[in-house]
């Protein structure tokens, strides 16, 4: 199973490396951010709803790039992001 | 039994009857998820799982003191008493560096950690002072000291301590809702006559009642509860990514669906950044 997987993800990250930095690289700047501001309640929610709006926004691009766009996919990048601020609202800002 | 494998089958496995997808990643699903995860909030937010100010930490004075005679019992050192003078003292402490707006050992006027253990009434042979803010859990600040080279394992571990006292007081620091926890540690002069030392399994000592008008322990963990909930969710919806993504790409399944990948690497960050968020700071 991990060896199917790895070969699939390499695969997808080969053909797609340009998106998958550009996640990458916004999700280690989430990381860094809220390491630098750790404690500050407000600061650390605002960066948390920036990602998951970052990830919104990456995810309608990567499907408009491969020409794969579909308001399911749009809905199913929306539903991920808003379950994860919410959960996570209740453990930075009750 | 084979009703719940085939449940789980269709929660996780893509295949025909499931249009190719794990159903628990279906958009009815996450709509499901989305409701539960905003009736949670909802219900946290006019619950018990923060105090009148709007603050949320899972720290005790008890788990505290607790944690900190494991390490000291670990070192083969004898355990710190609670003290309620020096538990005045980190009281005191606390509401100054919300009075003043400072974050430090010293204050801005110049009173010292000694000024306030003396003043409590204190009369100490050795004294010492640990710092944090902004944790949430009590074994996040005990783990942050004890791994810090700044002097917080030093004094945490001094053997000639015998006495230890704390305070978790909120407060707006920097314009920041702030939880402060000040420990100070002591041994009395052998002359002075301190009040008598309260064990941490025994009664509530004076501090202690003093911090309870201002702020509010949940009886059951209701942040450490959602915390887990947090964590369990999210390595739910991970593992039915994975499985997703590797069954769709083992039967070369090609379907109108968000990247899993995409929503693995989301999903990671966040949760490192959950654990993140748990760690304050310490000086």
């Amino acid at each position: 199973m991990p060896k199917l997987l790895y070969s699939h993800l390499k695969k997808e990250f080969k053909n797609h490396l340009f998106d998958y930095l550009l996640l990458i690289t916004a999700g280690i700047f989430f990381l860094i951010l809220l390491n630098i501001f750790r404690g500050q309640r407000v600061i650390e929610f605002f960066i948390l709803i920036s990602f998951a709006f970052f990830y919104i926004i990456w995810g309608v691009y990567h499907h408009i790039i491969n020409e794969t766009l579909h308001l399911k996919t749009v809905v199913e990048y929306i539903l991920i992001a808003f379950i994860i601020i919410f959960l996570l609202k209740i453990i930075i800002l009750p | 039994m084979e009703k719940i494998k085939t449940f789980i089958h269709h929660l996780f496995i893509p295949h025909e009857e499931n249009n190719f997808r794990a159903k628990s990643l279906h958009t009815d699903f996450l709509t499901v998820y989305l409701v539960i995860a905003f009736l949670m909030m909802l219900v946290f937010k006019q619950g018990n799982i923060r105090d009148v100010l709007g603050f949320a930490t899972d720290i005790s004075i008890e788990k505290l003191a607790q944690l900190t005679n494991e390490q000291r019992q670990k070192n083969n050192l004898s355990p710190l008493s609670l003290n309620s003078t020096l538990s005045l003292a980190a009281q005191k402490k606390a509401e100054n560096m919300f009075q003043e707006n400072y974050w430090s050992h010293y204050s801005p006027d110049g009173k010292t950690p000694w000024d306030f253990i003396l003043g409590a009434g204190y009369k100490y042979e050795y004294a010492g002072e640990n710092l944090a803010k902004n944790f949430l859990f009590s074994n996040g600040v005990v783990d942050a000291w004890m791994n810090s080279t700044a002097g917080h394992r030093e004094n945490i571990l001094k053997r000639e301590y015998t006495e230890v006292g704390y305070a978790i007081v909120n407060g707006i620091l920097n314009g920041e809702q702030t939880t402060l926890v000040v420990q100070e540690f002591g041994k009395p002069m052998a002359n002075s006559f301190p009040p008598p030392a309260v064990q941490a399994s025994e009664s509530i000592p004076q501090a202690e009642q003093i911090i309870a008008q201002k702020t509010f322990q949940p009886k059951i963990s209701a942040l450490k509860f959602s915390f887990n909930l947090n964590v369990i969710f999210m390595v739910f919806l991970l593992l039915a990514l994975a499985l997703d993504l590797y069954y769709a790409s083992k039967f070369n399944v090609i379907r109108i669906a968000g990247k899993n990948t995409a929503h693995l690497l989301f999903i990671i960050f966040i949760l490192i950044g959950l654990f993140m968020s748990t760690i304050g700071t310490i000086i």
